[in-house]
């Protein structure tokens, strides 16, 4: 078999206080190839964006620790490197964009400049007027006009900046882009040129997106495959088509659910029942048997492992197939 | 063994969310106040001054004033542990009576500044045709150094231990009319206070009920520290001779009398300069303590 | 029809060093008892100061607000004090929206105490508790304070605190779009059932098409301060007419495998409302803007039954005779 892209290895990470221990991730496992996107899907508290600072080797420690787990990125276990190799990684080869596009970017600084203190660590040697050129181009490349390159963040409207954050990430033409919900903060037609420019640059720079976000129209958008995460662990996984369409999880089932949808007039929406699952406090069992209604005495017990129902499609569930 | 779960309990019992305890706010403040060592320090230096100001009378082997020439200017020894200064007077006990004026001085100036400073901040925050007025003249007092402020006021007013705690409390006002305009302006932009006048609170209701209690903290912090200030700033006016007449003890003055005896008797400066930042140290770290147990950001 | 709500020309301005915005600029509408009217539209639409001035949270600039025949900008100090009982808002965010120095009960049961509602500590009591299980909050949580509560279970509060007094309106701003979806569903649920238990009627404030669209009989799309386009929820998705409403719905990503339309892109950002011209406000990013756009701003008509779209075009646009 190939060599996997990016390969995630049953990644523990966890949040030690005095008072309690967070378990924020709990097991997370995914794999990547070259040139896909991945939806990572969940609600507040799944620990998502952990999985992305473990990725980046940036969870804060103290109080963070990585128990467990491998990160392999081009068949190198990322949890081995050094910080200065991590760092040589940051921005590089791995970059990220991250949810707020209102204080990613440094508000004195203009966004030309930016592009240019990005290119500038990891590609030395070039001139200034070179590295001036490459912020331009980076620039056109999101569809901003060069003629911008030398105004502030506080000059571009929300998108704009959004793009501005697009274009410092893809600077140095990355082999993997984490966008951690690269378009909550912004407006739904404003969303819609976000998405449309993603998707137009994934295809012509053959980038790795892992996309995290709640919003399963997003991932439809935009993913080839996507993991549904609850408590730190991925219940459901596989392609866009196995898992909207033939969805075995009852929490995956319940979120389709919770999503009022535009096309259809349904009267009551079936939500799910009970609270999100505390990572400070987790229940013994399966992390959603408290929540599930299919729940059975199993669930309370043990908990599942993530099984093959079909050819790619992981589900976490011990009842799913008689479901 | 038993005795301690026994406390455990009863902590569990009062910390349980779900009973009604009076003060349960309070308590947890309490709770997480104690778990920084530091500060409980502070806290217990303060109680011990605030022993000796009010028992002064018992714990003091000599009055303040007590002269006796034979015996000036003597070392420290087991009669005198801190010496005793050029009339004979025992400089421990004027030290433990000089904390009376020093923690007296703090909390009255203090409450004049708070005071003045808070019902000026209240009306900034509340009414903005005022604010640009009020703000621009305690602009016009901060531009003043501090203590050269006091100074003034204090060399205007005369000598004695009122005029000295006004000119040190008015000289401070403008520092807490900004703390609480501040505050008073960041809950009023709260959407609770928006969702208090929707349900048709009146606008006596929202400040007493909504925005005191929520911009309380940075307030008791400032005081905090703003004893401390005040208590250097009452001793430096009395170390340059603006604030009291001997032979009342305050720390400031009796460093100042030391002064020209430090080069033979060291501890007539030492004592009362260690007492001075022993005191503000304390209050200080209880400060820091109290902004920390405060903030229920830090809760989790 | 019974109309509870009526809107005539309603404006409010604010103003800023660069001159005066203008974020509520001439609207009008009608709300009827009992039912829910979705107010749709981006940031910067002037949909969160439309739902405060409605409640007089905000003063008016001009125009008319007829709260059950009265008008609110009109009424004296105590009148208003006695419609605040009738009028109720839930806020967008569950965090910031309730005082964090005041338990659960005195969070939801203060509206009885400004309104001496109550004649005795039982019945206090007994009121906050009917309320909290009408809501679904347990009785344990009573004496909790807010921040030891999870986003849903504080929109709870929320809630509960606006419906303790049987109001007649409930302006809901964003009440859901702090939350996660699964607790989104739950709240959205609460909402509906209140409604038909208690006759509510809603204006429901929101960015989230699919949301608004669940919950609401008429929508009203917002663009810059004035209405682009208003008609029932059904008639409003299955045939949008404005050119913005249209390129919103297209706009939003639709959660099913192989879901991609053909959509309409609009064209750069919603533009400043400060010292706004006569003339359309979504001409600048308007596929059919023309001349007329920009020198005239186009007035809200009946282009077909209880459907009003404010455009020029509208009949060019959609064939429409």
């Amino acid at each position: 078999m190939a060599e996997k892209f990016l390969e995630v290895k049953n990644l523990r990470i966890e949040y030690r206080t005095e008072a309690e221990t967070v378990y924020a991730v709990n097991g997370m496992g995914f794999d990547l190839e070259k040139g896909q996107t991945i939806g990572l899907v969940g609600e507040t508290g799944a620990g998502k964006s952990t999985t992305a600072l473990g990725i980046l080797g940036l969870v804060p420690d103290p109080p963070g620790v990585v128990v467990d787990g491998e990160i392999f990125f081009e068949g190198e276990d990322l949890l081995k490197k050094s910080e200065k190799e991590l760092r040589e990684i940051r921005g590089g080869k791995i970059s990220m964009i991250f949810q707020d596009p209102m204080t990613a970017l440094n508000p004195v600084m203009t966004v030309g400049a930016q592009i240019m203190e990005v290119v500038q660590l990891h590609e030395k040697g070039l001139s200034k007027q070179e590295y001036r050129k490459k912020a331009e181009e980076m620039l056109e490349l999101v569809g901003i006009p060069a003629g911008r390159a030398w105004e502030y963040p506080h000059q571009f409207s929300g998108g704009m900046k959004q793009r501005v954050v697009i274009a410092i990430a893809l600077a140095n033409n990355p082999a993997l882009l984490i966008a951690d919900e690269p378009t909550t903060a912004l407006d739904v037609t404003i969303q819609a040129q976000i998405l449309e420019l993603i998707n137009n640059l994934k295809e012509k720079l053959n980038t790795s997106v892992i996309m995290i976000t709640h919003d399963l129209g997003v991932v439809a958008e935009v993913c080839d495959k996507v993991s549904i995460v609850y408590a730190g662990q991925v219940v459901e996984s596989g392609t866009v088509v196995d898992v909207y369409d033939h969805m075995m999880h009852p929490y995956t089932q319940g979120l389709f659910d919770s999503i009022p949808d535009i096309s259809t007039d349904g009267k009551e929406l079936k939500a799910i029942a009970g609270q999100i699952a505390d990572p400070a406090n987790l229940p013994v069992g399966c992390n959603f048997s408290p929540r599930c209604p299919h729940a059975t005495e199993e669930c309370m017990k043990s908990e599942p492992q993530l099984r093959e129902v079909a050819p790619g499609h992981m589900v976490r569930c011990f009842n799913c197939t008689k479901l | 063994m038993a005795k301690k779960e026994t406390k455990q309990e009863k902590v569990k019992k009062m910390n349980d969310p779900t009973k009604k305890v009076r003060f349960r706010f309070l308590r947890e403040i309490i709770h997480r106040y104690c778990k920084n060592r530091l500060a409980v320090a502070g806290f217990i230096i303060l109680i011990l001054f605030a022993l000796a100001a009010i028992f002064a009378d018992y714990v003091a082997p000599y009055w303040y004033d007590d002269q006796d020439i034979s015996r000036r200017l003597m070392n420290p020894c087991w009669e005198f542990p801190c010496g005793t200064d050029q009339f004979g007077r025992c400089v421990l006990s004027r030290l433990i009576y000089g904390s009376r004026i020093s923690i007296e001085v703090g909390f009255v100036a203090v409450g004049i500044s708070l005071l003045a400073g808070g019902i000026l901040g209240m009306i900034s925050a509340y009414y903005n045709k005022l604010d640009n007025i009020i703000m621009r003249i305690m602009d016009l007092f901060q531009a003043i150094p501090n203590t050269l402020l006091a100074i003034t006021i204090a060399a205007t007013l005369g000598s004695g231990m009122m005029n000295l705690m006004i000119a040190v409390g008015i000289s401070n006002v403008p520092r807490y009319a900004r703390v609480v305009r501040a505050e008073v302006l960041r809950v009023k932009e709260s959407e609770f206070i928006e969702a208090a006048t929707s349900i048709g609170a009146s606008s006596w209701r929202i400040m007493i009920r909504h925005i005191l209690p929520n911009s309380l903290s940075p307030i008791i912090v400032q005081v905090t520290l703003g004893i401390a200030g005040a208590i250097i700033s009452a001793s430096a006016l009395s170390f340059l001779g603006f604030g009291l007449s001997a032979p009342i003890p305050e720390w400031g003055a009796m460093l100042s009398d030391g002064r020209q005896f430090i080069r033979t008797q060291w501890y007539l400066c030492v004592f009362p300069g260690l007492c001075i930042m022993i005191l503000v140290y304390a209050l200080n770290i209880m400060g820091d303590g109290l902004r920390d147990a405060l903030d229920p950001r830090l809760k989790k | 029809m019974d109309t509870l709500l009526e809107i005539k020309d309603l404006k409010k301005y604010f103003p800023t060093p660069k001159g005066l915005l203008h974020a509520v600029d001439g609207i009008s509408f009608q709300v009827e008892r009992g039912e829910t009217l979705g107010i749709v539209g981006e940031s910067g639409c002037g949909k969160s100061t439309l739902g405060r001035v409605c409640l007089h949270l905000l003063d008016s600039t001009g125009g008319q607000i007829i709260f059950e025949g009265k008008d609110v900008t009109q009424v004296s100090k105590h009148e208003l004090h006695e419609l605040r009982r009738d009028m109720q808002m839930i806020f967008q965010d569950p965090y910031s929206s309730l005082n964090p120095r005041m338990n659960v009960s005195s969070i939801i049961g203060e509206p009885l105490l400004i309104h001496k509602m109550c004649s005795s500590k039982e019945e206090f009591a007994k009121r906050v508790k009917e309320t909290m299980d009408v809501v679904g909050l347990a009785p344990r949580t009573a004496y909790l304070y807010p921040h030891e509560l999870d986003g849903g279970r504080r929109q709870r509060i929320g809630i509960a605190r606006a419906i303790i007094m049987d109001p007649k309106l409930i302006v809901c701003d964003e009440p859901v779009s702090a939350l996660d979806v699964s607790i989104q569903a739950q709240i959205l649920n609460l909402l509906q059932e209140l409604q038909r238990e208690r006759k509510l009627t809603y204006m429901f404030v929101t960015h989230n098409l699919s949301v608004v669209k669940h919950i609401s009989n008429n929508i009203a799309v917002l663009y810059l301060g004035t209405m682009a386009e208003k008609a029932s929820s059904q008639d409003l998705f299955a045939n949008p007419l404005h050119p913005y409403t249209k390129a919103l719905l297209s706009a939003i990503p639709i959660a099913k495998a192989g879901a991609k339309r053909e959509r309409i892109i609009l064209k750069g950002e919603i533009t400043s409302p400060i010292n706004v011209e006569d003339r359309c406000r979504f001409a600048p990013r308007c596929l059919y803007a023309t001349e007329l756009c920009a020198s005239q701003n186009p007035v809200l008509e009946e282009v077909m039954p209880n459907h009003f779209v404010a455009c020029h075009h509208v009949r060019e646009i959609n064939n429409l005779k």
